[in-house]
């Protein structure tokens, strides 16, 4: 009888442990969601003195039930600085004026499309949401954003940014900020190796062989079969020519046929296609990796975490042209929220002097051409990037971009995990294309 | 008054009981159901989610699923990993409440800790499980090594065939205490009478197990079995985050391809088709569990 029992009661915290890892997903979620939770722990890490604002804002929340009307923001960015700058502006441009009052929201980046498109159906939208370039078309089609037309001035704004949020002539959002990757290198591996930094696909095999040991392999690039995946791979289609609609051309198989050789010469690992961008960084910065395709971002955390790592930062290495890929965020305004508000506020976060404390913070690189220029001292890090801009293009923008971003994706996995040979990977993703873009 | 009372009267009061689990099962079971079902048949897409016309195309995402070589992969995925897991976890964790049943002394602590596996959420299971398969710091690949049984390590989670079988371990790994506490309970219903008389009688282990615990475990392995099933069949958490349905798709399941059609290319319908796929299936599973337990509360 009294075993009975004791399974009895186990079963049940079984159950329970059940049903608890059940909404352990969803109950994430909300743990995160808080900006001002996670802004205020950082706050506590770093300076004492920027807590107040922070519990400053969970007290005008209240107040604001009274008179300013309420502004919803959602984001994506889980880096705990980039949530503090947010905050800081948000925190500013509250204290700034009565009217409306502004609250961030943060949504896991995988959930992040999700939970806009359940919003769109069930008519629960914020009134701005800060989202992935590439997706932006999508969003347009669904009619849930706001013509902007006229109202920002984005004259001097970096041209593929400004397109990602342009459909049919009508601006729908405003580039927060713009990335793109580049090749970062081990300074030492390359010195020990007697190395310069290539320029070349030529080279760049020559180099990644050189730098390959047992422990050591030469070149990693995120390789996941997804939107952050196709990120990685265009600049290797795009810099022999082929655009994003093109795989299937000769062109196209030899960005395949590269990328393939470089896994079976064994210089670039296949565990790529289960590496986010951010365990490639881990791994060059642990030293598993000589060399890697990243962007702009990774900067404060390297930084951070390996101040002793010497790297450097080059173009990557071009096919026929020097060629790299456009990302980051645009600020849309959704149609049928608190539209004035929204607007009030994103002209306060587009001023110059706020555009220049979020990307100094972020690691990013400021949208307005104008500012990027000036923004980097000439020996920064930063600077590549800011060259590499030049040769940056966006993907898109095309309402049904994610459906031919997974076609890339699909193909150059393919090849790496060698379960086809680059022409038949370039052939069925030409095929999946062609239905998509007539 | 004599209207009130029989409103009152014992079967009407019943149905009045019954009410509000009805209500409940219609707003937040049937109605999401019919939904799911109504936009399956329509061809709803980013353009015309909000706002456009919704035009009803019927079957056509389902014959459309049909021809699509990576629904017709994930639908045989999911039945393969399915049954595989279903057979090694009811296996090991019978045998395992079988060990468990006899009287030794750390028989209940021990027990006890085997179900730590079941308590851990899926997610913290499924990147333990990552790491242990991992290519270049895997432990398992490690160990392997350190037994010279392989000379190159196994890229277990960057090919197809082994990813699916990484997946299956992982699972097993947690199906194992579900199976083995359930029929650890069956066991103990099994009267001890029995066991005494087939031994007077002369049975041997072998004969008691197939004449005595067997046959009166029947109704216990029928609920584990399609219980385990339903659990195993809408796998997602899992496999979301131990190969993302890759290499190539090769790990695609039903539910995980479902959410990458609606959310991450906005095929909402073709999504919703693959939902309803999936549903049907565990529906005629469903049918045979109430079967099964109504037919063990007659006897």
């Amino acid at each position: 009888m009294k075993s009975k029992k004791v399974i009895s009661l186990l079963a049940a915290l079984a159950i329970t442990a059940g049903l608890m890892a059940g909404c352990g997903s969803s109950g994430q979620t909300e743990n995160t969601a808080n900006t001002e939770g996670a802004a205020d722990q950082e706050a506590q890490e770093e300076s004492p003195a920027a807590e107040e604002p922070a519990s400053e804002e969970a007290t005008t929340d209240e107040a604001a039930a009274g008179g300013a009307e309420a502004v919803t923001i959602w984001y994506y960015w889980e880096t705990e600085g980039h949530q503090v700058a947010l905050d800081q502006v948000i925190q500013d441009y509250n204290a700034s004026q009565g009217n409306y009052q502004v609250t961030a929201k943060y949504v896991p980046f995988a959930d992040f499309k999700k939970q806009l498109s359940i919003g769109a159906s069930a008519d629960e939208l914020p009134d701005i949401a800060i989202l992935d370039s590439p997706d932006h078309a999508s969003y347009v089609e669904m009619g849930i954003f706001e013509d902007l037309t006229g109202k920002f001035d984005v004259g001097s704004y970096y041209e593929g940014a400004v397109n990602s949020c342009t459909v049919d002539g009508k601006l729908y959002g405003v580039p927060f900020g713009v990335n793109c990757l580049a090749l970062y290198y081990n300074e030492d591996m390359l010195k020990e190796a007697g190395r310069e930094a290539p320029t070349t696909w030529d080279e760049l095999m020559d180099t990644a062989k050189a730098l390959t040991t047992d422990s050591v392999t030469g070149l990693a690039l995120c390789s996941v079969q997804n939107e952050e995946g196709t990120f990685n791979f265009v600049p290797w289609l795009w810099s022999t020519g082929a655009d994003s609609y093109s795989i299937g051309s000769e062109n196209g198989i030899r960005a395949l046929t590269f990328i393939q050789n470089l896994v079976n010469e064994g210089v670039m690992s296949k565990e790529c296609i289960n590496w986010t961008q951010g365990d490639v960084m881990n791994q060059f910065i642990a030293g598993n990796v000589a060399m890697m395709e990243n962007g702009p971002w990774q900067i404060p955390t390297m930084q951070k975490e390996a101040p002793d790592l010497n790297w450097k930062v080059t173009l990557i290495p071009k096919d026929s042209q020097y060629s790299s890929v456009l990302g980051g965020e645009n600020y849309a305004v959704i149609n049928g929220g608190k539209v004035e508000g929204a607007l009030d506020f994103l002209t306060y976060a587009t001023s110059e002097e706020k555009v220049k404390f979020l990307m100094d913070k972020f690691g990013y690189i400021s949208a307005d051409k104008a500012i990027a220029e000036s923004q980097f001292e000439a020996d920064s890090p930063y600077q590549p990037f800011v060259e590499e801009l030049n040769y940056a293009m966006p993907r898109g923008p095309l309402a049904e971009w994610p459906s031919v971003s997974d076609a890339i994706s699909l193909a150059f996995n393919q090849v790496i995990t060698g379960t086809a040979t680059p022409e038949d990977a370039a052939a069925e993703a030409q095929a999946t294309i062609d239905g998509i873009v007539k | 008054m004599g209207k009130v009372k029989k409103m009152f009267r014992y079967d009407n009061a019943g149905v009045l009981f019954v009410l509000p689990a009805f209500i409940y099962m219609l707003v937040f079971v049937g109605y999401p159901i019919i939904r799911n079902i109504i936009l399956s048949f329509q061809d709803v897409s980013a353009g015309n989610l909000v706002r456009g016309v919704k035009n009803f195309i019927f079957f056509d995402n389902y014959l459309e699923l049909f021809q699509d070589s990576v629904f017709r992969t994930s639908l045989f995925n999911t039945l393969r990993y399915t049954v595989l897991c279903l057979v090694f976890q009811f296996v090991i964790g019978f045998a395992l409440a079988l060990f468990f049943n006899r009287r030794f002394s750390f028989a209940k602590p021990v027990r006890g800790i085997l179900l730590v596996p079941w308590m851990i959420p899926v997610t913290v299971t499924a990147l333990m499980f990552k790491l242990l398969f991992a290519t270049d710091i895997g432990v398992i690949n490690y160990i392997l090594r350190s037994f010279h049984l392989i000379n190159k390590n196994i890229e277990w989670l960057t090919t197809p065939q082994t990813a699916m079988f990484a997946l299956i371990c992982a699972n097993v790994w947690i199906g194992i205490p579900f199976n083995m506490i359930l029929i650890s309970t069956g066991l103990t219903t099994i009267p001890k009478e029995l066991y005494e008389s087939a031994s007077i009688d002369g049975a041997n282990k072998t004969q008691t197990f197939f004449s005595i615990t067997l046959p009166l475990l029947k109704p216990t392995i029928e609920s584990v079995l399609i219980l385990g099933f339903i659990y195993t069949f809408k796998v997602y958490d899992l496999v979301y985050v131990m190969t993302s349905g890759g290499p190539v798709n090769s790990t695609h399941m039903l539910s995980t391809y479902s959410y990458k059609l609606s959310f991450e290319m906005f095929k909402y319908s073709k999504g919703s088709a693959v939902a309803n796929v999936l549903l049907v299936i565990l529906l005629v599973v469903g049918v045979f569990y109430i079967k099964a337990t109504t037919k063990g509360e007659e006897a």
